[in-house]
């Protein structure tokens, strides 16, 4: 785990630049952010071929819809995982209607619509990609609150802290995560 | 009541709150319950990150893909304009060609991947498939992922007046050609199909030449560069990519400083294989595009 300088300024920086046509910008971001939403993919979708098709759309599709980047809405990890979970999901609704299809050749059965996909890929990884990149020590008040479930007063005791500051790190913590998957439904949604 | 602040209704959905005044106003209000229940999710799915893999970087070639398509689009563009075409032709057509894509990469999962020179050679492939490693996913930190060719968007203009310097630059290569002994291209042009500056995908610095040449027996692509490109510790490799960005082939390595004759088919050619890349390549386990792509060109329909 590493600290970054500043990385809210450092990706709306980057956000602007894109918006304002800078390839440069989208070719940062694919350094940045290629591997969170190719591990996306690929859990949801469960083929490397897949994944890196959804890869390709995504930043092809970040550098078409550039004008639709908020700058403001934090980092734009959010903003291309949006683009993913809709991506991810042509890809799914293709799937079930080629397999609809050959089962109605075969048998003109009615299958099932696709299943959902109730697994929750895009923003758990989002999260995670998130902590990672939030620092110390609120990513690890985080997790210490909400993997290992211990309470505000067992963390302050276990990091040799005030109560007041385990308290602030969670609430300011959970705010932004809550921010990001708010992002991402945005984007999902359009 | 007025609305409880975000901090206060972080308290709530965790269970850190003691004010059964704002409790109740919380339980009676739709807009603060809908909050309340958004970061009790949120939370839940932190909790749900117990267990997750490394990250996996996509394969080299991913980048090198969305350049080539955002390329084609810009080419298409520029296209559009001359022919006093609306943008939003432009787009409507671009848009169903990622429709077309989409389906086709899916119905092509039911079946084997066919070796895309293979299917390309045999003219008959619609569904070539960039080459590609499946079996050997790479688990790579986001830290150490590739770092990809870059592209710089000039504005159109600048791109016009490009074309206007062709003529110089082509008496300027051929002066090159001539002093370091070797003719870049064959001065008699008879059989010549098309012909392409290959461009550095940053500054868009001339770099090169590519030529279709119809060949006794079919067609042979010639690549000559304006002067020796460094090919590192590597090698230089040869790329068609098809224009919709999502498929290419290797055609030939080429020998720093040299020029070189590659055959390629009319078929491959159709299939939209006319983006020539030279990319440098390592020694590695890794027989797909490395994503550092050092000129690139694309034929003239």
């Amino acid at each position: 785990m590493h600290v970054h300088d500043d990385p809210d300024v450092e990706s709306a920086e980057l956000a602007a630049r894109l918006s304002g046509g800078d390839r440069e910008a989208l070719a940062e971001m694919y350094r940045r952010w290629s591997p969170l939403v190719h591990t996306i993919a690929l859990r949801s979708l469960g083929t490397r071929e897949d994944a890196e098709d959804v890869v390709q759309q995504v930043f092809v599709a970040a550098w078409r819809g550039r004008e639709t980047l908020r700058p403001d809405r934090g980092s734009p990890a959010a903003w291309l995982v949006g683009i993913a979970k809709h991506r991810i999901a042509d890809v799914r609704t293709q799937r079930y209607r080629t397999h609809r299809n050959l089962q109605a050749l075969a048998t003109e059965a009615v299958t099932e619509a696709p299943a959902p996909d109730d697994s929750d890929w895009a923003e758990r990884l989002l999260l995670v990609h998130e902590l990672e990149r939030m620092g110390d020590p609120r990513a690890t008040v985080l997790r210490m609150a909400f993997i290992e479930d211990r309470t505000q007063d067992e963390i302050a005791r276990a990091l040799d802290m005030p109560l007041g500051t385990v308290k602030s790190h969670v609430r300011r913590g959970l705010i932004e995560l809550r921010d990001r998957l708010k992002e991402v439904e945005r984007v999902s949604s359009e | 009541m007025s609305h409880p602040s975000d901090d206060e209704l972080v308290d709530l959905a965790v269970g850190d709150a003691d004010d059964p005044e704002r409790a109740a106003h919380v339980a009676g209000c739709d807009t603060c319950s809908a909050a309340v229940e958004q970061l009790r999710r949120t939370a839940q799915l932190v909790s749900g990150t117990r267990t997750y893999a490394a990250w996996q970087a996509p394969a080299d070639d991913v980048w090198a893909r969305v350049t080539a398509e955002l390329d084609a689009e810009l080419d298409a563009e520029t296209d559009a304009e001359s022919d006093t075409r609306t943008d939003t032709r432009t787009d409507t057509r671009t848009d169903t060609r990622t429709d077309t894509r989409t389906e086709i990469g899916a119905a092509a999962d039911a079946k084997t991947r066919a070796d895309a020179e293979a299917d390309a050679d045999a003219g008959g492939g619609t569904d070539a498939h960039t080459p590609r490693v499946a079996d050997a996913p790479s688990v790579v930190s986001p830290v150490t992922a590739p770092a990809p060719a870059t592209v710089t968007r000039l504005d159109r203009r600048t791109r016009r007046r490009a074309a206007g310097w062709a003529a110089g630059l082509v008496a300027a290569s051929l002066v090159v050609g001539l002093l370091v002994g070797r003719a870049i291209w064959s001065p008699d042009t008879d059989g010549q199909v098309a012909q392409v500056a290959l461009s550095t995908l940053d500054t868009r610095q001339r770099g090169g030449e590519a030529t279709l040449v119809r060949a006794a027996d079919g067609l042979d692509l010639n690549v000559a560069t304006a002067r020796p490109l460094d090919a590192g510790d590597g090698y230089l490799e040869v790329w068609l990519i098809n224009a919709d960005g999502k498929r290419m082939v290797s055609i030939g390595v080429l020998q720093p400083g040299e020029s070189g004759t590659f055959p390629v088919t009319q078929a491959l050619i159709d299939q939209g294989y006319v983006i020539v890349d030279i990319s440098k390549e390592q020694f590695d386990d890794k027989p797909a595009h490395s994503g550092d792509s050092l000129l690139r060109g694309r034929l003239p329909a």
